[in-house]
């Protein structure tokens, strides 16, 4: 479903990006964590096009994402993204939030689009604020949201890129629930957290990432069992002993 | 007004937008426009595009062009700090949902950009409205003008300016409290 290859990326002379290279299948869901400024966020929009990178290259469902023919804005309506600040559109009712890329990028009718924005919002558990506006909304419930405005464009994976970590601890869980349904109900999934409890639950690999390289990606079972690389481990116990 | 809107809008998308020499003619048509007086740029539109083209421009004619150009210049500033203000991140949400360029200009920035230079908008259009007064200098017909014509038939010149004076009160008192209602309506909930 996704494949990157080799893919290498720099900010002016700073190279954000070393060789990277993994794969997601079908119905697979990828964990992706590392120390702060080691390049998760930046692999994961690469992948949707967001950034563009200078060497290697990335397949999403078969189409070169870095090739200056391929249609980004049709390749992007196909992958769905979750931003660590929701990022939802602040002038727009929460509703309209769900419709505007299916009328306006899918050419699906108004009420086409409001029954399955309805669904969304009634799926995440938000049916009776469709006519509020985000800032209305707690954390917790706006990123309820944007996962429902992405789902809406019926993607064929997902990219989250630290969806919880700008919560309050109380609103994480409710994210992540819906998180994990939408993982057993089969979605590719391809999630930058730090939220172990989730990756333990529901991935199937873990990718580690250090200094802009891919230092392990291995199945969970191994991660967690016997992390191979120094760095990995000391992350690890950092982050459990919280 | 609303085509100054329209102008300085483009003329702030192009300046943001990189494109090259298109980015480097607006900034220089904006800069320009925003170093000389009013005054100076309605006299010469009028007296100079009737030497370039032949014919004279009717006044008032005249006085629409100038002023639509010039408003721009400064719609163009305060729309670009408005475009600014909308962060990186709504616009990467437009286009993760696979939005174009215009797209997500259209539906995500400009209206939020929009919303958040209202009063400014409002101020630099009162300012334009008085300034209206100034295409006097080539005896274009504005407020001021048609009471002076009115004050002269009726002898009473005093309280035609008076009048005068009375009528731009109402217009921009209307005009900017039009304006904060509209605000209070689209206002971006937070
Ligand atoms: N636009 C940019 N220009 C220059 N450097 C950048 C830019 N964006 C990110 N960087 C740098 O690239 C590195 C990787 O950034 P990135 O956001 O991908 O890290 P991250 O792993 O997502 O970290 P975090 O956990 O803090 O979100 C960082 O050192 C950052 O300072
Ligand atoms: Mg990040």
């Amino acid at each position: 479903m996704i494949e990157i290859r080799n893919v290498s990326k720099w900010y002016g002379k700073f190279q954000v990006l070393t060789d990277c290279s993994s794969k997601v299948e079908k119905g697979e869901v990828v964990v992706v964590c590392g120390p702060s400024g080691s390049g998760k966020s930046t692999l994961i929009k690469c992948v949707n096009g967001l950034e563009p990178f200078l060497e290697g290259e990335i397949l999403v469902n078969g189409t070169q994402v870095g090739d200056p023919k391929t249609d980004l804005p049709k390749l992007r309506s196909s992958v769905g993204m979750v931003f660590q600040h929701f990022e939802l559109f602040p002038h727009m009712t929460v509703i309209e939030n769900l419709t505007v890329g299916q009328v306006k990028v899918l050419g699906r009718t108004k009420e086409e689009a409001r029954r399955k924005g309805a669904d969304l919002l009634d799926r995440v558990g938000l049916k009776e604020f469709a006519g509020k506006h985000p800032g209305q909304l707690s954390g917790g419930q706006q990123q309820r949201v944007a996962i429902g405005r992405a789902l809406a464009m019926d993607p064929i994976c997902m990219l989250f890129d630290e969806p919880t970590s700008a919560l309050d601890p109380e609103m994480i869980g409710e994210v992540l629930s819906v998180m994990q349904d939408l993982a057993r109900e089969g979605m590719t999934m391809m999630v930058v957290t730090h939220e172990m409890g989730f990756a333990r639950n529901v991935a199937h690999r873990v990718i580690f990432m250090d200094n802009g390289r891919i230092v392990e990606d291995t199945t969970k079972q191994e991660f967690f069992g016997t992390p191979r690389s120094e760095r990995a481990q000391l992350f690890l116990s950092r982050i459990l002993r919280h | 007004m609303a085509g100054g809107i329209v102008f300085g809008t483009l003329l702030a998308m192009g300046r943001l937008a990189n494109l090259g020499p298109f980015s480097r003619v607006a900034t220089a048509y904006v800069n320009l426009m925003r170093s000389i007086p009013l005054v100076m740029v309605i006299l010469w539109f009028f007296l100079v595009i009737p030497l370039i083209t032949g014919r004279p421009v009717g006044a008032e004619r005249s006085a629409l062009i100038t002023f639509t150009a010039f408003e721009a210049a400064y719609y163009s500033e305060i729309m670009r700090a408005g475009i600014q203000s909308v962060s990186r991140g709504q616009v990467m949400a437009g286009q993760a949902l696979g939005m174009t360029y215009w797209q997500s200009m259209g539906l995500v920035i400009l209206p939020q950009a929009f919303r958040n230079m209202l009063p400014i908008l409002l101020t630099q259009t009162i300012i334009l409205f008085q300034d209206t007064s100034l295409v006097y200098a080539i005896g274009a017909k504005d407020l001021l003008k048609a009471a002076e014509i009115a004050g002269k038939n009726h002898n009473r010149p005093m309280e035609m300016y008076v009048f005068a004076a009375v009528i731009y009160f109402i217009l921009c008192f209307t005009l900017s409290t039009m304006v904060k209602s509209l605000q209070r309506k689209i206002a971006i909930v937070r």
